[in-house]
């Protein structure tokens, strides 16, 4: 059992969150090799690995920490195919930033 | 709530609204500390013995007799441990690390470490079950702290948890369910939900006996325990109470 939190974030909680481990569910925009940009209430580019296997237009969970120009280096990426609620993500990201109690250590 | 029957077979004193599934995120175990060694651990302050929780395998450790998976969901790590049932091949089916999956068990302590001993592990399909798993979680999390919103998510009648696990009343809508009344008896509920109900701040025993249509001495135990419960007090009289806002 640990205490380790990767909150769930979007665009606009980026700032926030320099330094740390995050997970960001948003829309593919563009490929360009290993750079990425998303959709999560707004466009992040994301540096990915080797090992990422996206799709432009699909949506996506990418895990990585935020750079200081709050682009995201990812470490681990995956493709969740087109059905996904953005709506419903953000929503997500938005409640667990309001219930703090239940999903972060302060 | 009957702990010295707790883990007999005899079931006399069982409480079975104990048994109620809870979805939870793992922040909310790693935060919940048994009061007591052996003691059930509580969460929101009712016992959470059947959990329901989704997240990503980060790794899995295949032993002969079972499988442990530890799980991710963003808020904490815990292991979840899969035993394998050898009548049952399909239980020994492995889940890849970074799988989203959804687990159903009960929260164990072995060794002074929590871990969850699993019915049941599957995969995800639909990434929105994370989601709205998340949101579910969140719910159960307010209805338990602040009482169910006043008919509005419940209204439609398709929720799908039991009236009376988390203490509800007749599910008659504002204020039925209210983590404090856990303990109270159906009479009890009643009187509490009369009282919710009713217009006014104070309510007279006469206005109880006559709303709920029950006799003098069923509403004075009524009465009685939620006033043991610390529920409602006493205003002007020995026969008029208020229900006390938290």
């Amino acid at each position: 059992m640990e205490s380790i939190a990767t909150p769930r974030i979007t665009c606009a909680y980026l700032n926030s969150y320099v330094g740390k481990n995050v997970i960001i569910v948003g829309k593919v925009i563009q490929l360009r090799g290993e750079e990425a940009i998303l959709d999560a209430d707004g466009n992040i580019t994301a540096h990915l690995n080797r090992e990422a296997h996206l799709l432009a237009g699909n949506a996506a969970q990418i895990i990585g920490k935020v750079n200081p120009d709050l682009s995201v280096k990812v470490l681990t990426s995956m493709d969740l195919g087109t059905d996904v609620d953005y709506g419903l993500a953000n929503t997500v990201v938005e409640i667990s930033h309001q219930h703090r109690q239940l999903f972060a250590y302060d | 709530m009957g702990g010295s029957q707790q883990g007999s077979q005899s079931g006399s004193g069982r409480n079975f609204a104990d048994d109620t599934l809870r979805p939870i995120t793992i922040k909310q175990l790693i935060d919940s500390k048994p009061p007591y060694p052996d003691s059930d651990v509580t969460i929101d302050g009712l016992p959470a013995k059947q959990v329901t929780l989704v997240g990503q395998v980060r790794s899995v450790a295949n032993q002969s007799i079972n499988t442990t998976y530890r799980i991710d969901d963003g808020t904490g790590l815990i292991d979840a441990r899969k035993w394998v049932d050898p009548d049952k091949p399909e239980s020994s089916v492995q889940f890849a690390p970074d799988t989203y999956v959804r687990v159903f068990g009960r929260l164990t302590t072995f060794n002074g470490k929590q871990h969850i001993a699993a019915h049941y592990v599957r995969a995800i399909q639909d990434f929105n079950e994370v989601n709205y798993h998340l949101l579910e979680a969140t719910y159960v999390h307010l209805m338990l702290t602040k009482g169910a919103s006043a008919g509005g998510t419940d209204a439609d009648g398709d929720s799908m948890f039991v009236d009376g696990g988390y203490g509800a009343g007749g599910g008659s809508g504002a204020a039925a369910s209210d983590a404090r009344l856990a303990s109270c008896s159906a009479d009890a509920r009643t009187v509490f939900n009369f009282m919710a109900n009713s217009p006014g701040h104070d309510t007279n025993i006469s206005q109880i006996e006559a709303g709920t249509r029950m006799d003098s001495s069923t509403v004075s135990l009524a009465v009685q325990g939620l006033l043991d419960a610390g529920v409602i007090y006493t205003t002007d009289d020995d026969f008029t109470w208020a229900i006390l806002d938290i």
